[in-house]
């Protein structure tokens, strides 16, 4: 079979990996190599139980449907959770450097909404370490004839017909044309939705559109109302710096002054462990401080800072001269991670034959809130389940023509270059993020979604009649309707859910309410958007 | 404060290149990364000279220093545009323009590919996984943090991409295969492609930004070979 897949970051790389070792034919497509994804900005660790504790299956279960407000998936997160120990040891075969104790043995540290230290990491740049072994073990399979990397490609559209993907039509970046790549199934492996808000902890390259043009053609949405305010940024004029949860996990507290005394509020509200509650938790309690917050880690001393945390140490140095050995880093919850995306199933098949999904792109394993640590740990787990299904399911096929879609795109497409306009469209995308920040931040309410909402479709109508500057890369032309319109969905699930769970806060709803216990279901309907919750669990169960 | 911004552009089409300058008013101590993204996010791009220009291409990703993707050449000197800084006090102007040794594609984005290219035809993976030794743990850690984003073959003496020598970054993968691999083929690969070439300027271990040390790759590369 041939396998086509869209990212080469983690869950890209891990579905490309377990798909050529079992003989598949495997394209990945990207604008950049692996070296330039999201995944090599992930800092703090990966979880996974260490079985010689007291630590159990059960327990990161349990922590993980907890921390997700309980509407993640059950069979779905025990897949994930068991088979942790067996990813570690896989990328540790791949030559990944993990940190170890004095006997060899793999450390784990403390991270939020965690009943034991699981998160096994290397300093922090666990993502690069991972990266770079999963990125050199791939060339084994290039090398073989078995996989090919085509970078400076970029995802335009999905060739679907009658409710099966047929491959992909992809923007060649040099040539500035499309041209159809037919596989005998598909995975998106694209990241995350930041360009929703801008700028991000993450990278500019996971902007959504991948997710928002499969909606557009029929993919079904899940929990896009749900993100992720990472509860400790360092702003900087360039963007809002990550500070890792290792910083805490590691004994990093909390706290703002008052009358110049220092209120650890974290601990005062949730006792000793309070630092390290769940991601949502902590943001709200800072945001609800109404006070200028800072993150203390300076007592743990020089020494082990560097040893633990040197990159975050060297972050701070280099964007704001502050030295954490020293002096306490003021912080600020910003947006981190999506844990709404394309609906899968257990499998990580979408409602459409053929096309699959995987890592930050996909909606599964984290509810309404992800722990920290899990998500890398679900980009590859992920990446392989989507591939193992692909090998159970699906067999090679014939596609059929597709020459009339491909001509009303490439019209479309040669309209983008020939534009007289001069204004960029990434005036759209600032909007877009301006309305996003305005309506869906920590805590929202209906009217805010609703006036949001209003923005959004007046910048869809933009987006379809304005021209815009032809030299700027087409990608952003191209993609921006489609970015929009994921925006809209996220806004019309956080409208429809009108109560207060993980992630998703509103004003007026301060509960959780026993009807919403379900993920959210989007689907496009020619414009349309409506929503659903998936009681059945049709998808992720 | 205003500076200068001059960017040496290339048509992407016709393959022409020039210098072209845009006045930017600049707040503290910009990167150069911040600054690419504000002049191209201005509502209508024109020039110093009030003529219409082309948005400027160039890449970036995690603006943070650690992807590699905006590697360029800055006032000179080869580096990192998310974190390279102006300080506009200091000068009245920036010159910016793409690694010299690579294809341009377009203004400030080149085509990087050699790298991935060289690292598969000497087969730099794993063969035969073996777990290395404690010992090398900071190295190979430090190691595999090589961003692949090319400053290293950028200044690099003997480096010249149609040659058979490969660089600092592939030293660095050699070590990294064979530090974690039963089998010892990647050492005549390294033979092959580095070990002859290098004539040691270490300019390259100056330039990374994640101050890996190379000369402690050869070194290590250079003892197990003789084992
Ligand atoms: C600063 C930071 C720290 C983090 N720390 C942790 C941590 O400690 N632990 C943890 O578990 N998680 C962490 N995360 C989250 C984690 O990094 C990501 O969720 C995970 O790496 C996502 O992997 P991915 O493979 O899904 O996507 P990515 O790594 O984002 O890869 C996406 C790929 O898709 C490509 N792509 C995008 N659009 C297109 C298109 N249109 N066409 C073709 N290709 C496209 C991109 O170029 C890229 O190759 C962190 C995230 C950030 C931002
Ligand atoms: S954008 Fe990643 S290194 Fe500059």
């Amino acid at each position: 079979m041939k396998v086509l897949i869209v990212g080469t970051g983690i869950s890209g790389l891990s579905a490309a990996v377990a798909l050529a070792s079992r003989g598949e034919d495997v394209i990945m497509i990207s604008p950049f190599p692996s070296e330039r994804a999201q995944s090599v900005m992930a800092a703090g660790g990966i979880n996974a139980v260490d079985e010689e504790s007291e630590d159990s299956f059960e327990a990161h279960i349990g922590d993980t449907l907890k921390g997700g407000r309980f509407i993640a998936g059950k069979e779905a997160v025990k897949g994930l959770c068991e088979a942790a120990p067996s990813v570690i040891r896989e990328l540790e075969q791949m030559g990944t450097v993990f940190a170890r104790d004095e006997n060899g043995k793999i450390r784990r540290r403390a991270f939020g909404g965690q009943s034991f230290d699981r998160t096994c990491y290397s300093g922090t740049s666990t993502g690069k370490q991972i990266v770079t072994a999963l990125r050199r073990e791939l060339r084994r399979y290039e090398s073989q004839g078995k996989a090919e990397i085509r970078l400076g490609t970029d995802f335009h559209s999905a060739l679907i017909e009658d409710g099966r993907c047929y491959g992909i039509l992809a923007y060649d970046e040099r040539y500035a044309s499309l041209a159809p790549i037919y596989a005998d199934a598909v995975i998106i492996a694209s990241g995350g939705q930041n360009a929703l808000y801008g700028k991000t902890t993450g990278s500019t390259a996971c902007d959504g559109y991948t997710a928002g043009r499969l909606f557009m053609q029929g993919a079904v949405l899940k929990n896009p109302e749900f993100v992720q305010f990472h509860p400790t940024t360092y702003v900087t004029p360039q963007k809002n710096m990550l500070i890792s949860e290792a910083a805490r996990g590691e004994g990093g507290r909390l706290f703002y002054v008052k009358d110049s005394k220092r209120v650890y509020f974290m601990e005062d509200l949730f006792g000793p462990k309070g630092n390290l509650m769940p991601r949502d938790v902590v943001s709200r309690s800072i945001f609800n401080t109404g006070e200028k917050v800072f993150l203390d880690v300076s007592f743990l001393g020089g020494k082990k800072i560097r040893e633990r945390m040197l990159e975050t140490y060297e972050l701070c140095m280099k964007y704001g001269g502050l030295d954490i050995t020293e002096e306490p880093i003021p912080v600020t919850p910003s947006v981190h991670f999506f844990m709404g995306g394309l609906a899968v199933d257990n499998g990580h098949m979408t409602n459409i034959d053929g096309l699959y999904a995987a890592g930050e792109c996909a909606s599964i394993y984290h509810g309404a809130n992800r722990l920290g640590g899990n998500s890398m740990l679900a980009a590859f787990y992920g990446g392989k389940v989507a591939a193992g299904s692909i090998i159970e399911r699906e067999e090679k096929r014939e596609a059929p023509l597709f020459d009339g879609f491909i001509r009303d795109q490439e019209k479309a497409f040669n309209k983008i270059l020939s534009s007289s306009g001069r204004k960029p469209v990434t005036d759209i995308r600032s909007k877009l993020a301006q309305a996003m920040k305005g309506s869906m931040g920590i805590i929202r309410n209906g009217k805010d979604l609703e006036d949001g909402i209003n923005v959004l479709d007046g910048l869809i109508g933009q987006v379809r009649e304005d021209e815009f500057d032809s030299s700027l890369l087409p990608y952003f032309t191209y993609s921006t309707e489609a970015i929009v319109v994921l925006g809209k969905a996220a806004m019309t699930a956080a409208l429809a859910r009108t109560e207060s769970r993980g992630a998703h806060q509103r004003s007026e709803y301060k509960e959780e309410k026993d009807e919403f216990c379900a993920a959210t279901l989007i689907s496009y309907d020619g414009g349309r958007l409506s929503v659903s919750y998936d009681k059945e669990g049709r998808y992720e169960h | 404060m205003n500076i200068d911004v001059r960017i040496k552009r290339t048509d992407p089409v016709s393959g022409e290149t020039q210098w072209q300058t845009f006045e930017y008013d600049a707040l503290g101590k910009p990167s150069v990364a911040k600054i690419l993204e504000e002049i191209n996010l201005r509502e209508q791009l024109t020039d110093k000279d009030g003529k219409a220009a082309r948005r400027i291409s160039w890449e970036c990703s995690c603006l943070q220093g650690v992807c590699g993707a905006c590697a360029m050449v800055i006032d000179g000197r080869p580096a990192l545009a998310c974190e390279t800084f102006v300080d506009p006090s200091a000068q009245s102007e920036v010159s910016i323009e793409p690694l010299r040794k690579f294809h341009v594609v377009a203004d400030l984005v080149v085509d990087r590919s050699v790298i991935d290219k060289t690292l598969l035809e000497s087969e730099v993976y794993i063969k035969d996984y073996n777990e290395s030794s404690p010992d090398e743990f900071a190295h190979r850690y430090q190691a595999s943090k090589c961003l692949k984003c090319g400053l290293c073959l950028e200044v690099c003496p003997n480096w010249t991409g149609t040659g058979k020598f490969a660089g600092a970054l592939f030293a660095n993968d050699c070590y990294l295969v064979d530090s974690a691999d039963s089998s010892t083929e990647i050492r005549d690969e390294f033979g092959k492609h580095f070990a002859a070439g290098c004539s040691k300027s270490l300019s390259c271990m100056k330039v990374c930004p994640m101050k890996i040390e190379t000369i402690a790759s050869i070194a290590k590369m250079n003892r197990r070979k003789k084992r």
